[in-house]
């Protein structure tokens, strides 16, 4: 096949990166919520990988069991939610079988967490120097005056105006960009291996999310942290991960890297949403929006071959008797997509 | 690249429930609340049949029979006047649900009114409102119960005793009727506060709901958006409110008829019963015993329907 | 271009808000949410108002409507003033202006039917009797691509797509020829709002309808706007022809605000270099003196903080307030 060298280069820059294990590898993940009629598969068999030094996006819409899949990592599940099958390793160990105490210690500590609210996100009643200082006093053994210390030097580092004068503050008394800087930081504050992002910037205002997505590209370049962001804004992560995987009624439905995903993308859902999205600049302003017809199914109701089969204006026989496998378009290509539509070779055992 | 297919593909499985329904589902659901629905369809089975089936009348004496302990001729014994303590508990029952629902419908009536209006019109009648609110709460029930009490008393049973004279009608002889007019009246003075805030509250919370913004949008005028936008939403902790009001209701009369200024023997209520009982619960505790019985089984029944209908009504996660 | 004769025209529109602050609410601040907007709506176009949080938009929609009073200003529509006249007077009038707001899990009344939901504006402006409503409904629901079933669902039942929808059919049951879009599509998934947007621009070319598309959105607004506006901090920065103010933009902050929007393209998002605004949004309650955008402006100048630039048309349709936009 004919490599232009943009490709090539990748390539081998990808095959640097793959000759190192994952720092975090997630294997056939299953949740399941206890509704009426019985367990329901939020997510179902979802496999996906972070490298070292890699910024993964995760995309995907609401119900497909994104932000699910990162908390049940760290045991964060809500009530009724549980995980049912799969495993998780991060740097070696299984996070799906550790216990509570142990779990306590990944968190904040290997794994960071920025949520998506910043105003519910922070305890409304405890000021800012404190919330920094916690995982620091907890997850390093640091005491009150070194924590303290830190904390100041972590929001110099997020950008916050003043650094250590503002550590008194109450969250209330900042803005809601200020806020998220703060989240950041308190992500970032015990240097975790990876930095698990759940949309930070969709409450943010157009010009305050810019600020805060250079914020994390500077952060990246320096910290050289892993992180996964989670968003269901395609034109968001463009500039900012190095690898994307689209998730669609709790699979993963395509897995590559971020150029190859717009530019060629291979799962009809991705090309679905690449292509309803308006842009900005290109295409015929005011054309009919291409759209994806229907709505995805419900946990629980799902079909019993390919999830988007219903939706999907490539779809065949063979898509209604089992779901696809992820599966690479050519051996060796990082490139992977679970549809039979998309001409892919089976993968050797991994 | 567009589907093919409509829009409305995913479609709901289910039948069409409304959420009455899906309220109804969880509180059969809940065993607690069923036990206690039983508790008060019994009581309440009771109070319109029971005095048809007690075995005795609940007025005849045998001064022969006199505080006799319970046995298979009296299910619970006589009092010290010879008669069914069974009968004159299934009185009660009827005393206490005829109380209790006058009272809570009245209550609930002058609540509704008075406190949509004060929530959705605000203002003036908002504030006057609660000025009534706070001083009818703020005067010791026993207090208020009794003044009315003793100063309705006299001009109602001289305007009874006219209207006897008027039309010689023996309904108007009947003493029973002040009392029940009385207990209702002050009663219902003393309990609809409760409910006004209540009404008010949830109304003032509804009126800013989106939905309730939208029907003013569409033009729709105010009588039609209190009607079926907000009064509708505001029933479910009105509902809660009255099944706990009614078990409350029936407490407060037995209090007052123990004081003596509810309603007097020798109509037979549970309150004037374990008063009566009281003196001399240590011979004959069987006197004390069935009513006392009976009013807590029927504050627990109202309890737990409320708590069950609480829960069926405002679950978690939904309005 | 833009259509036909004005239907609105809004002269000095002003809305500010009474607020208490303070644990004790002793103390008084106004919030200044909409301060004297001039312009004109005409038949037919896609007008969108665009800005931040704390812009002004969405109150600039529901003062449109009079959904509240207004502080100052008039709003001019088939000759009467709507800011001047009471309740009872613009009732009649609400059905031609009609609103569609963002949140679709609130703002249908959870316990009616969809069915119930759409019939009481038709039966109430007679646009159906009795009889004729139930086939008035499953014609509304035809329009906005439900099928007639949905009539007796609850709107628990629906997604939030599908809500939307009967939202829009709610509207249109009461024959509007103005509809404010408030956020319209912005708490729907992505691949659901390219659905209603084309539903929303099927049914203004079905039905002749004028919209006022209040969005936070630039790339959807690009693509369904005859005219923009861009709003900051209650009044207007810049409002023009869809083309003009995409691509020869006058105003700094619509720069910066363009230059903010990322493109799902990555190659030419990293190496585009962005005009990134210092600072937050100031707060309504205490704005700036003078332009209120000076305070992040790349090109402020002294003037700007001590003179409000004036609202101009710099260019034949597209206004502009800014001392240096040429």
């Amino acid at each position: 096949m004919t490599a232009a060298a943009p490709a090539a280069a990748q390539k081998s820059a990808g095959d640097a990166a793959a000759a190192q294990a994952p720092i975090l590898d997630v294997r056939d993940l299953v949740i399941e919520i206890a509704t009426r009629n019985g367990p329901a598969r939020i997510v179902d068999g979802a496999s996906f990988h972070l490298d070292r030094g890699e910024t993964l996006g995760v995309v995907g819409e609401s119900g497909c069991g994104k932000s699910l899949t990162m908390l049940s990592l760290v045991g964060l599940l809500p009530n009724k939610i549980r995980v049912t099958g799969g495993n998780a390793v991060l740097e070696g160990r299984d996070l799906l079988s550790m216990s509570t105490r142990e779990l306590r210690k990944v968190r904040g500590g290997d794994v960071g967490f920025v949520f998506q609210d910043p105003m519910t996100s922070l305890n409304p009643v405890m000021r800012i120097g404190d919330q920094l200082a916690e995982p620091l006093i907890h997850h390093r053994g640091m005491t009150k005056k070194e924590a303290r210390a830190r904390a100041g030097e972590l929001m110099r580092l997020v950008g916050i105006p003043g650094g250590e004068s503002r550590l008194d503050a109450y969250p209330h008394e900042l803005s809601g960009g200020m806020r998220q800087r703060v989240m950041i930081a308190i992500g970032l504050a015990c240097e975790p291996s990876v930095l698990i992002a759940d949309e930070p910037t969709t409450a943010l205002d157009v010009t305050i999310q810019a600020q805060i997505v250079d914020l994390v590209k500077s952060l990246r370049a320096r910290l050289g942290m892993s992180v996964v962001w989670i968003t269901h804004d395609l034109a968001l992560i463009a500039g900012l991960v190095d690898r994307v995987i689209v998730l669609y009624a709790g699979t993963v439905v395509e897995d590559a890297p971020v150029d190859d995903l717009y530019a060629r993308p291979g799962h009809p859902y991705t090309r679905g949403l690449l292509a309803s999205i308006p842009r900005l600049t290109a295409g015929v302003a005011g054309a009919r929006l291409a759209s994806i017809g229907g709505t995805p199914p419900e946990p629980g109701r799902r079909p019993p071959g390919c999830p988007f089969a219903p939706r999907c204006p490539e779809k065949m026989a063979v898509c209604d008797t089992a779901p696809p496998r992820l599966a690479p378009l050519s051996p060796g290509h990082r490139h992977r997509v679970a549809c039979y539509a998309a001409g892919t070779v089976t993968e050797a055992a991994e | 690249m567009t589907g093919t297919l409509s829009p409305a593909l995913s479609e709901p499985a289910d039948p069409p429930a409304s959420l009455w329904r899906d309220a109804w589902r969880r509180l059969t659901r809940n065993r607690l609340a069923m036990a206690g629905l039983l508790i008060v369809v019994l009581l309440a089975f009771l109070a319109v049949f029971g005095p048809a089936l007690a075995p005795h009348d609940f007025l005849s004496q045998d001064l022969d029979a006199r505080n006799r302990a319970p046995s298979l001729a009296h299910l619970f014994g006589t009092d010290d006047l010879g008669r069914d303590v069974f009968s004159r508990v299934l009185h009660g029952a009827r005393t206490a649900f005829v109380v209790a629902i006058a009272v809570t419908a009245i209550a609930v009536v002058i609540g509704v009114v008075l406190g949509a209006a004060a929530g959705y019109f605000g203002g003036l009648l908002d504030t006057a409102v609660m000025w009534l609110t706070d001083v009818t709460m703020s005067v010791p029930n026993l207090l208020l119960v009794v003044v009315i009490n003793t100063s309705l008393k006299p001009p109602l049973a001289r305007w009874m005793e006219e209207r006897y004279l008027a039309t010689l009608d023996p309904i108007w002889r009947n003493a029973i009727w002040i009392d029940f007019i009385l207990v209702f009246g002050s009663m219902a003075l003393i309990t609809w506060p409760p409910y006004a805030r209540l009404v008010r509250a949830q109304v003032l919370s509804i009126r800013n709901r989106p939905y309730v913004t939208a029907a003013r949008a569409l033009g729709l005028p105010t009588a039609t958006i209190l009607m079926r936008y907000i009064v509708p939403n505001a029933l479910g902790p009105l509902i809660v409110a009255v099944s706990a009001g009614l078990g409350t209701a029936m407490v407060l009369e037995s209090a007052f008829s123990f004081l003596g200024v509810g309603v007097h023997p020798p109509t037979p209520s549970w309150g004037n019963m374990i008063s009566d009982g009281l003196r001399v619960w240590q011979h004959h505790p069987h006197l004390l015993a069935a009513p006392a019985l009976m009013l807590a089984f029927a504050t627990v029944g109202f309890s737990f329907l409320g708590d069950g209908l609480n829960d069926a009504l405002n679950p978690k996660g939904m309005t | 271009m833009s259509a036909g004769p004005p239907l609105l025209r809004i002269e000095g529109l002003t809305k500010h808000f009474p607020v208490r602050l303070g644990a004790f609410g002793e103390r008084r601040v106004t919030v200044r949410a909409l301060d004297g907007l001039d312009f004109e709506i005409h038949e037919g176009e896609t007008l969108s108002l665009v800005g931040e949080s704390g812009c002004g938009k969405s109150t600039a929609g529901n003062t449109l409507l009079r959904l509240h009073s207004v502080t100052a200003g008039s709003i001019l529509y088939k000759g009467l003033d709507l800011a001047r006249l009471d309740e009872k007077a613009l009732r009649p009038l609400r059905a031609e202006l009609q609103v569609v707001f963002q949140d679709p899990y609130s703002t249908l009344n959870p316990r009616m039917t969809i069915g119930e939901e759409i019939a009481a504006p038709l039966l109430h402006h007679r646009k159906a009797t009795r009889r004729t409503v139930r086939d008035e409904v499953a014609r509304l629901l035809a329009d906005v691509g439900l099928p007639t079933r949905f009539s007796s669902r609850y709107p628990h039942e629906l997604s939030g797509g599908q809500r939307q929808r009967v939202v829009i059919a709610r509207a249109l049951a009461c024959g509007p020829r103005f509809v404010v879009c408030d956020e319209a599509i912005s708490a729907l998934d992505v691949s659901i709002q390219a659905q209603i947007i084309n539903l929303l621009q099927d049914l203004q070319e079905k039905y002749g309808l004028t919209y006022l598309f209040i969005a936070h959105d630039l790339a959807v607004v690009r693509h369904i706007s005859t005219r923009v506006a861009v709003m900051y901090l209650g009044r207007f920065a810049e409002l023009g022809p869809r083309e003009a103010v995409f691509e020869a933009p006058l105003h700094p902050y619509t720069k910066a605000l363009l230059s903010a929007v990322p493109e799902p393209d990555p190659v030419h998002e990293r190496s585009r270099r962005r005009q990134i605004l210092e600072g937050d949004v100031p707060s309504p309650m205490d704005p700036p003196p003078g332009c209120r955008f000076h305070t992040r402006c790349p090109v402020a100048q002294d003037v700007c903080r001590e003179r409000v630039p004036q609202w101009r048309e710099a260019r034949p349709g597209h206004h502009v307030a800014c001392h240096f936009a040429e």
